[in-house]
């Protein structure tokens, strides 16, 4: 099917991750994690999902390359869903993000998803790059800005607004 | 006083090869012998002949001898030699893919794309690696005469390419600068750290032993085969030193001020000074104070690369505790750098390029190639990301075609028109076996 120029303008260069499953724009990543839910896994997940939503903000901000995130279950329960869009590469800081994240991981997820034991195993490391997916279709604002990027620019921002207040 | 360093952990010295813990003597002399197998009876003889001769690392701190040889192996290779599949699928896929094939992951494109590669890869050619290395000329002969004397006769096994590698007579690497000042201290390797100098489990760096994850490094197969051993990433890099010399001319008025600017690209004056402690003028004494030289972090002192720039190459190859708040563990991306020099010096003032291959063996031995040296080359060489420089790179070693900027904060500076100094001419991850490996080796395959 034909698109049309004007639309095909607004075209982001999108690839695959250099090194490992997800799609890549700039520095923009994604990820989907589709894992088995263990008999009675969605009762105990329910029962812990407020104090890990609680925590989010704490231990995302410890890794630190994460916009967004979220992990659902679906298909009656028996499967979940963790997806991320995320800065840089995902295979080569798995280890980095297991290692900052894991505690808040093995948390939630010991009993609710099949074969997730504690974030430090490497059994679990590899369970998640099993259960990777690709997303067929991507699309990112401001591909090429990192969260750090964003904070920076931020502080500047309010710095140029200080400036500017002071001079009226 | 219990001596925690030595004691925590005991390294099996007498069957680790001499490679992974002996520091090369200086001035060294080496040669890297590269082999391709036609025949795995013959590559199993070679190996039957050179064993005896393969250098350990027991006494590496003392060794009987100035010299030692040892025996690599690639993917390619320990399948020619008959290696089980089983065995085979359970080496880390940077190892069994191979570096040429995972080219454009390690940034190896454009200008260092493997088809310009000049020393073989195991896609082509790499199968067997004997590296010697020297206190002198004699004995590096002598080393080589037993690898001679090993393959002659011996049908089947063909060298394709040698490289001798040796410190030029100014004792630094063709870019002007001293190196190997900075390495990790190796759980059980005796002795006791050097001021600023991290200590690592073995783990990292050889298998069989506890690694940074808490869990003990291992490999396919049986123990034997993969016990003490470990992975050498080698790259073949040559510089472009009439390049580097034109951007520093191009770029600082004075020469002081082209000594400052290569510093700042570096993170060392040229005699390997640290800007961290002495950011305005070179302290030769310093530099070659091994107490102080090395004695210094970031975070707190440094944070934003008013002393050493957080783009120059040492912050990013080794960040120290610059990343401790991002997601990065530094703990997990270390290597241990086993390099040397190639080919002539560029002579002094020459500023326009002689064709003259000269360059670096870079060699960095780790026992988890994917989390460690293509960690530190993809992220931190060629990318300029955790750092908040998006696609800057390394502006000595890094690739050019997606930034060629350095930027300097003392004083405030974007440098543009970084060459391409640094050229990949060649690559391979190699697995160095323990001399058990290698037993098991002689005597479990060469059969098909």
């Amino acid at each position: 099917m034909e698109i049309s120029p004007d639309k095909a303008s607004f075209t982001q260069p999108c690839t695959n991750q250099p090194d490992g499953p997800g799609k890549r724009i700039g520095k923009r990543g994604e990820i989907h994690v589709i894992g088995n839910v263990l008999q009675g896994g969605a009762e105990i997940f329910r029962g812990r999902i407020e104090r890990f939503q609680a925590e989010a903000g704490y231990w995302e901000t410890r890794v630190g390359t994460v916009h967004d995130f979220r992990v659902l279950l679906f298909d009656n329960d028996t499967r979940l869903l963790v997806s991320a869009v995320y800065d840089g590469d995902f295979i080569p800081y798995l280890e980095d993000v297991l290692e900052q994240a894991g505690p808040w991981f093995d948390f939630l997820m010991p009993g609710v998803w099949e074969g997730y034991t504690k974030a430090t195993d490497l059994a679990t490391r590899e369970l998640i790059a099993r259960q990777a997916y690709t997303a067929e279709a991507f699309y990112a604002a401001n591909p090429d800005l990192s969260i750090k990027d964003i904070a920076k620019m931020r502080r500047i921002t309010n710095a140029v607004n200080e400036i500017l207040d002071a001079a009226n | 006083m219990p001596d925690n360093y030595t004691k925590a952990v005991e390294l099996n010295l007498e069957d680790i090869q001499g490679t992974v813990l002996r520091a090369r003597p200086i001035p060294y002399f080496g040669s890297y012998y590269v082999f391709t197998v036609d025949d795995a009876h013959s590559a199993i003889a070679l190996l039957k002949r050179i064993l005896p001769y393969l250098t350990s690392a027991a006494n590496w701190d003392a060794p009987a001898e100035n010299a030692w040889i040892n025996l690599t192996l690639s993917f390619e290779g320990m399948r020619k030699l008959g290696m089980p599949e089983e065995i085979l699928q359970g080496f880390p896929r940077e190892f069994s893919q191979g570096m040429a094939a995972r080219h454009v992951y390690l940034g190896d494109v454009g200008p260092n794309d493997p088809s310009l590669w000049d020393m073989p890869h195991g896609g082509n050619g790499f199968d067997i690696g004997l590296l010697i290395m020297a206190g002198s000329p004699e004995l590096r002969d002598a080393k080589a005469a037993i690898g001679h004397e090993a393959i002659s006769g011996l049908g089947g096994l063909r060298m394709v390419y040698r490289l001798d590698v040796g410190l030029p007579p100014t004792l630094r690497e063709h870019f002007g600068f001293v190196d190997g000042i900075s390495r990790p201290f190796i759980e059980g390797q005796g002795g006791t750290p050097l001021p600023g100098q991290p200590i690592a489990k073995a783990g990292e760096f050889l298998l069989g032993y506890e690694n940074e994850l808490g869990a003990i490094a291992s490999g396919p197969g049986p123990k034997e085969l993969w016990q003490n051993g470990t992975y050498i990433s080698l790259r073949k890099i040559r510089q472009d030193v009439a390049a580097f010399r034109r951007f520093l001319r191009d770029n600082a008025d004075t020469p002081e001020g082209q000594e400052l600017l290569a510093a700042q690209m570096m993170g060392r004056w040229r005699s390997g000074c640290p800007l961290a402690l002495s950011p305005d003028r070179d302290d030769p004494a310093l530099a070659k104070d091994r107490l102080r030289n090395n004695d210094f972090l970031y975070l707190k002192e440094d944070p934003d690369g008013h002393r050493t720039p957080t783009g120059s190459h040492i912050r990013r190859v080794n960040p120290r505790d610059a990343l401790e708040e991002t997601v990065v563990e530094m703990r997990l991306h270390r290597i241990l750098r086993r390099g040397a020099t190639y080919g002539s010096l560029l002579p002094e003032g020459v500023l326009e390029d002689d064709g003259v291959d000269r360059g670096i063996i870079f060699a960095a031995i780790n026992a988890n190639p994917g989390r460690q040296f293509e960690f530190v080359q993809s992220q931190w060489i060629n990318d300029g990301d955790f750092i908040s420089q998006g696609e800057r790179s390394d502006p000595i070693a890094g690739r050019r075609d997606r930034s060629d900027e350095f930027a300097v904060m003392r004083p405030r500076r974007r440098y543009r028109g970084l060459g391409a100094f640094s050229l990949t001419r060649g690559g391979e991850h190699l697995f160095l076996p323990g001399l058990g490996g290698i037993r098991w080796i002689v005597a479990n395959l060469g059969k098909v």
